[in-house]
Parts: structure tokens; C-alpha cells; sequence
């Protein structure tokens, strides 16, 4: 066995606190027939020198000491195979993170790199040559979530030739900003522009799209996901319904109207909005009569396609997909517990800002006439509050919700647009506008369109004689302020869809606090979960505008559609592996293990042996350690090398 | 059996000797065997197989009948037995089933009313070995003269739950209070002295009914090579931690280790102590529930720990 040794000085990164020359001491130690320093070992020359070292010296085996394998690991796997070597006869000992970086005293680190440079001798001496095999994929797309950011991806994908399956929990893709009336700052028509991108996705001949589905449970792993998808029973029967509405017409149960955010009265069958895609009916059971009495069958007896099926059950089918693209997207916070001060939902006039979409949109219950809900009168004086459950700690929600006061800066403008003799006040925290052309909109509404913005939070929402008395702080000016308002229209924040956390979990990705989904690494990884094949797409990882969630959708696309464009994924060899002729069989391993990695085989003598697949191992060691006679051992990480480095440590 | 060849007075015997006969014989209809105990000329109970009638009137049941049976049983897998088990013998065997070395579809259990063992070893220590010894389960007489029984049954049994008159604290290690005042440095001593004395037979293992591993257990093997083979007091220790830790969360407290350890080792101090720590940490103990799972066994991504994050 001939082990080299390179210490690496990452210029002064290293140099500067760890005597690198007394590192590569390790030289002297049993096998090693060649150490040195090198100044930067990630460079060049710096790998040169390595592949050099080991033709000249005839090295098998080879540390190096410089940062983190997550950064370079690679680096030296691959310059190791140029030599010609194993990949994995190189191992990394990281002397910067966990040394010179962390330790300002140069005996302490020095003392400390020479201890983990030798650790990393006596480990690389127990390394075996590793091979990685090759699984193919499923070559298909799986995307949770019908709004923005859903379709976007999917197109992307369906574009790049991938089959896609969207699944979407509600009657219609669309999302959010299928509510929106206008968006900012161009005052594009939302629908307008949003329609036929779901008119498309409808119809690619590769996306198949399933609406009123959710995701029951993720099997399986990047590559070869297997992913229930549990169709919720809806009363009517897809391919047979033509959206002519005349159930919905007929139908004598009122229910609330979803779509419209709550304002505004819909049926308990109903075809969500006049744009809906696909244009189909669906009946909510717990609003129709048919379902409350036992009795009313009106819908089913005017239908003219037969398309109403009361006994329809839930059905669950399940799909392969090699990549899944997570866009569910957010629903505004609920306020009302929150600000018992704007009167937690009390005053019908005290609306959210998406409620106000509805209210202004031409497809809204109003038809695009503003009336404030309480009594159907025009507002004159329309206040805006900004930031409820956003960039306030004192109920829990500390983040910016990064588009109000955009949205607030639209709604003022087609306020005035809707009706030219009103007045809006604004409340706002700070104007925040980072984006192209944000800031000369928030300017336009103020000097354009009159709106009168102060600087300050709102204390105080009272009814006083059919109007709502709104008090709050002027902080510039220092005085309080009192509006005598016909319609209060709060910015409410981001929060997680619904369930967000719960779906989180049946794929087994991280989530924050607010159970917005967590991307890998903030700025080199954002579309990326700590799951492989699993990607972030849109307001679902954080509060995100319309460009910002369509922008990250397609990256997400790209990122699944590379990922199976080779058609195999390499797995890592570092995965455990049972010793079969000492298995007893006991299976503890199978009961701990997080990816169902592991299965039984039945041995020559007829006794349950426990093997792993390889291609669902993690590597995670949970079985090495729960392997009572240890025959469960994690290649590359066997309990030999870690005893060996253990004992050089105590040496 | 009887008073002839032992030196037991079995008159109180729980149940009567007869009853247990016609439940080993009940067991044989279905059963290969029965585990059980038959009597012995040195006077205390052996364990015993009875695969007839006429081998089931050998059996008998009475406080020297101490040992854990069940540590046949994931031997015995591919077999339908029957077997006479106490209370604490019972624990180990859901334990077992728990971790599917027992089919409790092929078990017939005989349960028997333990009125709590008496610790033979200890009484011919103190009275010399041909003390006879008397006992009908209530009371005991040792060479003749009338003993205090609580002092002389087994330390598992003094703290047993199950048994009336039990003080019903296990872990009650006779050795626990001594134990516990010493300094951390007395404590490492007590313990290396203790160790010294081991001479690597593996008693402690093979007398464990949680200990299935057998032939392949990691004390023995030199891949992965956590163990060295050398009979001294450090892999005496290292050899237990391991065992102990193995046990986490699994051992029932048979306490048969310790009986078994011919070098008399105190493993239930060990033992003991964790088994309490796990049922303070995670409220469980072992061999109550076929169906739980020990908590150090399961891997599991949903609960407290994990919301806290």
C-alpha cells in the first residue's frame, strides 16, 4: 500500500493558522511514501502535482487535507481517475472549516490538522475500491400545483418532450393570479395573459392534467418516485361535463364562492370561474342539498350530458415519475384572529386586497363595478393598509411579503380608474419597490392618480354611521390621523398553502416555521430541495411576485428536465451493504430505515437474510447502527475505517 | 418429584403441581414439546423438555425454578412449543414477539403465579451447601429453622410488580445504594475490579433471551473489529457497554445475566439503570406490548423532536 499525502494551504486560507509543512508530517507515518504542501490544490497545478505524485511514487491510495469534500470532493475524485486511480481511494481531511478557520491559535490547529491528516491515513488505508452502477429513470414529470408556477414548469418540461402530469387540489388550474385583476406595474390584464397559458397546458398533447387531485404518498427516490394521486369524488363526471352552467344555474344550494375569495355567493354545483380550465362542474358536498336532505337531484335531472354521478368515489392510481416539481403556491394569511383592532373580520367593509381583486375584476360578482360589500355603495374613501401579517413580530410574521406594496400601488390606480371622484389613503411601513419599473409605479399612483400615502401603522378600525373610522399615526408628520373611510382594504401577507408542511413531509423535504418549503442553499441551490429530483417552484418556497414565480418555475423545469434528459442517473456507491452470511435476520435495519431501502432474501438454507437496494439507499448508516452484530456496513464508511481513525486519534 | 428427592416441601405449590401437568398435556396437543422445569437430586429446579404425557409428570413448578426459558425460543422458530413461563419469563417473550423472533401463533403459553424465586446461590453461600432448604412459597425454612423469605428470594423478584408481596420498584439492585454514594473515581474502580474478574464465556449472553445473535455477535467477531479478544478488564468493559447498549430499550430485567455470570459480575446495576433512564425518557418498557416498537429502534421523522426544528 503506497499513500500520499497533499496538504493544501488554500493560500493563507489554511497557511495563515496551521503549520501546513507540519501536516504533511503525516508523511512519516506507516504507508506513506510521499507528503507535500501545495499552495492551492483545487487549481491546476495543484491537481497536476497530485496525478504527477501518483505516477512517479506509484501512490494507490491518497489524503487530502485542504477545505470541505462538499467543496472540492469532486474536484479530487476526478483528478484522482486521471491518474488512474479509483475515485474513491481519495479521501479529503478538512483542515480548513474544522481547523484554521475555527481555531486563531497556530499550535492548537496545527496540532489538531496533524491529528485529522492521520485520522485520514489510518481511514484511507481501510478504503476499498467503490463502483457506481447506473439506474434508468422514469422519464416523467410530476408538478404539484396548477397556478402560475405550476403551469409554467409544466410547459417548460412538456416543451423539452417530457410527459408531465399536473396535479391540482382545486377545480381549476390557474392559481392566485387567475384571481388577479390586473397585475403590476404594467396593468396587463391578468387573466388576459394567464388564460392561454392554461389553455395550453389543457391541451399538450404531454401534460395530463388532474384536477380536484392530491398527492396521498411519495414511495421511492429521485429517478423512480412512486406517487399515489388520490382524485377526490366531485359528483360529476369530467369528460362528460360540457360547462354549460345550467347546473349551476339551477342549483337551489347557495355555498360560498371560492373563487371569488369569499365575496359574493356561488352554488353548491358551480364551474369555478367563466375561464376555468378545464371548464368543468363540481359539486361540494357539504353545501348540496342532495347530500344534506338525502333529496334534490336537480342538477343530474337538468344536466344534458348525464355528466352528475351522486355515488362517484375517490379514486387513487398511482404513477412513476422520475422528477417532481413542487408549485403550491400561497394563500393570503388570515388576519382575523391576528388584528382584533381592524375587527377581525366583523365589518363586512374591511376587506383583504384580494378580495378587492375580485371586487375590481370585470369576472368578479360586481362585474368590474366597485361596491363595497355591506350595502352594494360605491366607495368614495378607500383606505389601504399595508403589511397585516407581514414585517410584524408582534403577531408572528416578521417576513415582507415583497409584493403589497406593489399591489397597493395598482389598486389605488385602478380605483381611481374605477371611480374618478374617489380618494385613496395608503398606511405603509416602508415603500418597497426593488423591481424594474416598481418604483416609478409607486410614484404614479401618488402624483397621478392622487393617492395620499402616510407613513404609519393603523391603531384603530371602528363603524361609526355606516362608515369605518380608521385611526392611525402619520409618523412623518407626527400626528394622528383619522380617515372617515367607505371601504378598508387590507395587504394581507404570504402564507403556506394549506397542508404545505403535511405534503412537505410525504416527500420528505424541509420546511420552515411558516411551512414554506425549503430550497437547498439560498443562492447556489434555490430551486433545489435537500431531496434529490425534488424542485421548488414559485411562491410555495417564500413570498415571490408574478416574474419572480415564473422565473424560478422554469428554472426548476430545467433543472428536472436535465436531470432526466441522460436517461439513467449514477447512484452513489457510498451505500450500506449487508454482510448475508452473518445476517440473523432480526431486520431492525428494515424497521429503522427512512427509504424502505431494505428488503429480505431467503438464503440457501431457507433463513430470512436482510439485502439493500441499492438504488434506494441514501447512505444515511440509520441501519449500520441499528445492526445488532454489525453486519451492516456503510461503504466508504465502514465501522473499520472509523474504528482505525479513531484508534490513530487515541494513538 | 417430591419431598424424597429434593428438599423442597412443595405442598403450597401455585399452581398445584397437577394443574400444570394437565396444561403441558393440553399444550401437547398442538405443541412438539413444552418448556418447563423438572425436579433434581442437588434440589434446585433444571430446565426440561416434555414432549409426552408420561415425560409431563416429571414437570413441576416451585421458587427454584428461576430461570428464563424463553431463551430458547428464537431457536426454536420453525417449531410450535408450548412453555411455562412466569410473569417476568412472559415479558421476554413479547419482547421477543415484538421483534418477531417469537410467532406467538406458534407459543403456548402456561402462565404460572410466581410467588417470587429464592436465590439458592446465596443461601448455600451463608449456610454451606448441604443446607437443606424448605419452602412453600409463603414461607421458608433454611437448615431446618424458621428465615425471613423476602431476604433470601432474588433480587429481580424483591422489586417485581407481579408478585404479591413485590415491592413493585424493579431495578432495586441489592447493590444500588452502595453503588450510587461512591465518587465517579470509586465508581471506575468498582467497576474495573469487577471486570478483571471476567474470563469471556459469554454466559451473560447466552443466558439472554434478547440476545439472539448467537454466533455472529459482534463480541466475538474481528470485522468489524470493535472488540478486541484479550481477556482483561478494558474489553470486559467495552464488551458490556456493548451489551448493554444492545439492550436498550429490549431487555425485560429477567435478570438471568447476572445469575448466569459464574464470576459474580453485577450486570443488572448496568442494566437496571438504563432500563429506568428509557422508560423516564420515552415512557416504554420492554415486553409489554407485542406491537410497540422501542424507541431506539424506530427511526422516526414525525414528532417532538422534529416539530421543535
Amino acid at each position: 500500500m503506497r499513500i500520499g499525502v497533499f496538504v493544501c494551504q488554500c493560500g493563507t486560507n489554511i497557511a495563515a493558522t496551521v503549520d501546513t509543512e507540519k501536516a504533511a508530517a503525516a508523511g512519516s507515518l506507516r504507508d506513506v511514501h510521499h507528503a507535500e504542501t501545495i499552495q492551492y490544490t483545487c487549481s491546476d497545478p495543484g491537481q497536476r502535482a497530485i496525478i504527477d505524485a501518483i505516477r512517479e511514487k506509484e501512490l494507490t491510495r491518497v489524503v487530502i487535507a485542504a477545505c470541505s469534500p462538499r467543496m472540492h470532493e469532486t474536484t479530487f475524485r476526478r483528478a484522482v481517475t486521471r491518474a488512474g486511480l479509483n475515485p474513491f481511494m481519495m479521501d479529503m481531511v478538512n483542515i480548513r472549516e474544522h481547523c484554521s478557520w475555527v481555531h486563531s491559535d497556530v499550535d492548537t490547529a496545527t496540532g489538531k490538522a496533524i491529528d485529522l491528516t492521520s485520522m485520514g491515513v489510518a481511514r484511507v488505508r481501510k478504503q476499498a475500491s467503490l463502483f457506481s452502477s447506473k439506474v434508468p429513470v422514469t422519464n416523467r414529470v410530476l408538478v404539484i400545483g396548477g397556478g402560475v408556477a405550476g403551469i409554467q414548469a409544466a410547459l417548460d418540461i412538456a416543451d423539452a418532450g417530457l410527459p408531465v402530469t399536473m396535479v391540482e387540489r382545486g377545480p381549476s388550474i390557474g392559481g392566485n393570479m387567475a384571481r388577479l385583476d390586473k397585475t403590476f406595474p404594467t396593468l396587463d390584464c391578468s387573466s388576459c395573459i394567464l388564460t392561454p397559458r392554461m389553455v395550453e397546458a389543457n391541451q399538450h398533447e404531454q401534460i395530463d392534467l388532474m384536477v380536484n387531485s392530491e398527492v396521498d404518498t411519495v414511495r421511492g427516490h429521485v429517478g423512480n418516485f412512486e406517487v399515489d394521486i388520490r382524485k377526490k369524488a366531485t359528483c360529476v363526471i369530467e369528460e362528460k361535463c360540457t360547462g354549460c352552467m345550467i347546473c349551476q344555474e339551477k342549483c337551489p344550494s347557495r355555498a360560498p364562492d371560492e373563487f371569488n375569495a369569499g365575496v359574493g355567493e356561488s352554488k353548491a354545483i358551480s364551474v369555478p370561474f367563466p375561464q376555468a380550465v378545464p371548464l368543468v362542474a363540481n359539486l361540494r358536498k357539504e353545501h348540496c342539498r342532495q347530500f344534506i336532505r338525502g333529496k334534490c337531484g336537480v342538477c343530474k335531472k337538468v344536466c344534458k350530458s348525464g355528466a352528475i354521478d351522486y355515488e362517484q368515489e375517490d379514486e387513487v392510481t398511482t404513477e412513476r415519475f422520475g422528477a417532481i416539481v413542487v408549485a403550491t403556491g400561497y394563500e393570503p394569511y388570515d388576519w382575523r384572529e391576528a388584528y382584533p383592532d381592524y375587527g377581525g373580520g366583523q365589518y363586512p367593509d374591511v376587506i383583504t386586497s384580494l378580495q378587492y381583486e375580485r371586487l375590481l375584476s370585470a369576472s368578479g360578482p360586481t362585474g368590474g363595478h366597485v361596491r363595497r360589500p355591506s350595502d352594494g355603495e360605491e366607495p368614495r374613501q378607500v383606505v389601504f393598509i399595508s403589511c397585516v401579517g407581514s414585517r410584524d413580530e408582534s403577531v408572528g410574521r416578521p417576513f415582507c411579503c415583497s409584493v403589497g406594496c406593489m399591489y397597493i400601488a395598482k389598486q389605488a390606480i385602478l380605483t381611481k380608474e374605477h371611480i374618478p371622484e374617489s380618494q385613496s389613503y395608503v398606511f405603509y411601513i416602508d415603500i418597497r419597490a426593488g423591481g424594474k419599473g416598481y418604483e416609478e409605479f409607486t410614484r404614479r399612483a401618488q402624483k397621478e392618480y392622487g393617492a395620499v400615502y402616510l407613513r404609519g401603522r393603523v391603531g384603530k378600525i371602528y363603524p361609526s354611521k355606516g362608515k369605518l373610522m380608521v385611526m392611525g399615526t402619520d409618523t412623518l408628520s407626527g400626528e394622528q390621523v383619522e380617515i372617515e373611510a367607505d371601504l378598508v382594504v387590507l395587504a394581507a401577507g404570504f402564507a403556506a398553502a394549506e397542508g404545505a408542511g403535511e405534503l412537505a413531509r410525504k416527500l420528505n423535504i424541509s420546511y420552515d416555521q411558516y411551512e414554506f418549503l425549503s430550497e437547498s442553499h439560498p443562492k447556489l441551490r434555490p430551486v433545489e430541495t435537500n431531496t434529490g429530483g425534488i424542485f421548488l417552484a414559485g411562491a410555495c418556497q417564500g413570498p415571490k411576485d408574478i416574474p419572480g414565480s415564473v422565473a424560478q418555475a422554469s428554472a426548476a423545469a430545467a433543472k428536472a428536465i436535465g436531470l432526466l434528459s441522460k436517461g439513467e442517473l449514477e447512484t452513489s456507491p457510498m451505500v450500506a451493504a449487508v454482510n448475508q452470511t452473518r445476517c440473523t435476520g432480526c431486520f431492525k435495519c428494515r424497521d429503522v430505515c427512512p427509504y424502505n431501502a431494505i428488503e429480505a432474501v431467503e438464503a440457501r438454507d431457507g433463513h430470512q437474510t436482510a439485502r439493500v437496494v441499492d438504488s434506494l439507499c441514501h447512505g444515511c448508516g440509520v441501519c449500520n447502527v441499528a445492526c445488532p452484530p454489525a453486519v451492516i456496513s456503510l461503504k466508504g464508511y465502514t465501522d473499520n475505517q472509523l474504528i482505525a481513525e479513531t484508534l490513530e486519534l487515541l494513538r | 418429584m417430591g419431598t424424597g428427592r429434593g428438599r423442597f416441601y412443595r405442598k403450597g405449590q401455585v399452581p398445584p403441581v397437577s394443574e400444570l401437568k394437565s396444561k403441558i398435556i393440553e399444550a401437547l396437543d398442538e405443541a412438539e414439546f413444552v418448556l418447563g422445569w423438572t425436579a433434581t437430586g442437588s434440589g434446585a429446579a433444571a430446565p426440561a423438555r416434555f414432549h409426552n404425557a408420561g415425560e409431563a409428570e416429571d414437570a413441576v413448578f416451585d421458587s427454584t425454578c428461576v430461570h428464563n426459558l424463553a431463551v430458547q425460543l428464537p431457536r426454536l422458530k420453525d417449531k410450535t412449543v408450548g412453555i411455562v413461563a412466569k410473569s417476568c419469563d412472559a415479558r421476554s417473550i413479547v419482547q421477543l414477539a415484538a421483534e418477531r423472533e417469537v410467532d406467538l401463533e406458534r407459543v403456548k403459553l402456561i402462565a404460572v403465579d410466581c410467588p417470587g424465586m429464592i436465590d439458592v446461590k446465596s443461601i448455600r453461600r451463608s449456610f454451606g451447601f448441604g443446607a437443606s432448604i424448605e419452602d412453600d412459597g409463603t414461607s421458608l425454612r433454611i437448615a431446618s429453622a424458621e428465615a425471613e423469605r423476602e431476604e433470601f428470594i432474588v433480587a429481580k423478584c424483591r422489586g417485581c410488580e407481579d408478585r404479591d408481596g413485590g415491592a413493585g420498584d424493579p431495578g432495586n439492585h441489592p447493590l444500588r445504594e452502595k453503588f450510587y454514594s461512591m465518587s465517579a473515581v470509586e465508581r471506575r474502580a468498582f467497576w474495573r475490579d469487577h471486570y478483571s474478574r471476567c474470563i469471556r464465556c459469554y454466559a451473560c449472553r447466552e443466558a439472554c433471551p434478547m440476545c439472539f445473535c448467537r454466533d455472529v455477535c459482534i463480541m466475538q467477531t474481528r470485522d468489524p473489529h470493535w472488540i478486541g479478544g484479550g481477556v482483561n478488564s478494558a474489553e470486559a468493559e467495552m464488551m458490556q457497554l456493548i451489551r448493554v447498549n444492545h439492550l436498550a430499550g429490549r431487555c425485560s430485567g429477567c435478570g438471568e445475566c447476572e445469575r448466569a455470570c459464574p464470576v459474580g459480575i453485577p450486570l443488572m446495576l448496568l442494566i437496571d439503570e438504563q432500563n429506568r433512564v428509557i422508560q423516564e425518557m420515552f415512557g416504554y418498557r420492554a415486553g409489554i406490548d407485542p406491537e410497540a416498537k422501542p424507541p431506539l429502534l424506530s427511526f422516526n421523522i414525525k414528532g417532538d423532536i422534529w416539530e421543535e426544528e
